[in-house]
């Protein structure tokens, strides 16, 4: 799965947690920058994605996340 | 006061900030949301807030790098939380986010979904750069003697010393918990924004449908 797709994937993700068809997502985003963005959205969007690539994410490697980018690049690497 | 110790809280702790997260979740209220929003019971709320304590991740509420406490004849009086908001580059929402991903079933994760939208009417940014006052909690054999505030007074002190050109304090605080509020206004913080939520059902899961942000300036300590 190369970037790209990554990315259209994480869109919806991002939708449906955040309930905004609307929502365009870019790589410097971060939790600041998206309305409702709060621990318990938090907790759901790892979920789903968790979910949706059918991988497990460590602790560790959640907490280096700064930006959408950067989860991006967590998500390629287990892929 | 001079009985009492002021230290830096330890994993050794736990227990005591365990009861601290939870009376300050409940606001004074019957309502924990671990248990409302994620169905556990008190008990297992208990056993999995202690869970994410002892990961001890800095730079959140749920850190025990966070909290200060207050002893006297070596038992624990009170306790209090603060920390620097996204000081790493990641926010506290994130962290908390997280942990909570992390260690609780996943069973509780679906619930919360189901009930994320009514309750995130009440989100309030937490602003990065600025000190965030979280969980306060004295216990009952231990109030009159002003702890909350010198706690507060004390990790200001602390993590200002500490991170330098930090000038805004900010805590967030259900409007029930009268207790929390006058303290903080004894303090000099005052009253910044107001988040209420018309939606009914917010009552069946937070302590109210009221949320205040209050706020202070360094120099005004």
């Amino acid at each position: 799965m190369d970037r790209t797709e990554i990315t259209a994937k994480l869109t919806g993700i991002f939708r449906k947690v955040f309930h905004d068809n609307s929502l365009v997502i870019a790589d410097a985003m971060t939790a600041n920058d998206v309305e409702r963005w709060d621990s318990l959205s938090h907790m759901i969007l790892i979920t789903e994605i968790e979910k949706a690539f059918s991988v497990r994410f460590r602790l560790k490697e959640l907490n280096k996340m700064r930006n959408i980018g950067e989860m991006k690049d967590l998500i390629s690497s287990k892929l | 006061m001079d009985e009492f110790i002021i230290r830096q809280a330890t994993a050794n702790d736990v227990p005591f900030l365990v009861e601290t997260i939870i009376e300050a979740e409940k606001s004074g209220t019957d309502r924990l949301t671990y248990s409302t929003v994620f169905g556990l019971t008190l008990e297992e709320s208990r056993k999995y807030i202690a869970e994410m304590l002892y990961e001890e991740i800095d730079g959140c509420e749920l850190s025990v790098s966070s909290f200060l406490v207050a002893e006297k004849n070596g038992e624990t009086a009170a306790a209090l939380s603060a920390w620097i908001e996204g000081s790493e580059g990641i926010p506290s929402t994130s962290l908390k986010g997280n942990l909570l991903n992390f260690i609780l079933p996943k069973k509780c994760i679906e619930r919360a979904m189901k009930i994320n939208s009514v309750i995130s009417d009440l989100h309030i940014e937490y602003y990065p750069g600025t000190i965030q006052i979280g969980a306060g909690y004295v216990a009952k054999e231990f109030r009159g003697n002003n702890l909350l505030g010198i706690l507060t007074a004390r990790i200001i002190e602390r993590l200002s010393e500490t991170n330098r050109g930090v000038s805004q304090i900010y805590t967030q605080i259900f409007d029930c918990n009268t207790p929390s509020i006058r303290t903080n206004e004894k303090l000099n913080f005052k009253v910044v924004m107001l988040k209420e939520s018309s939606n009914e059902e917010i009552i069946n899961y937070l302590p109210s449908n009221k949320k205040i942000l209050m706020k202070k300036e360094l120099s005004t300590l």
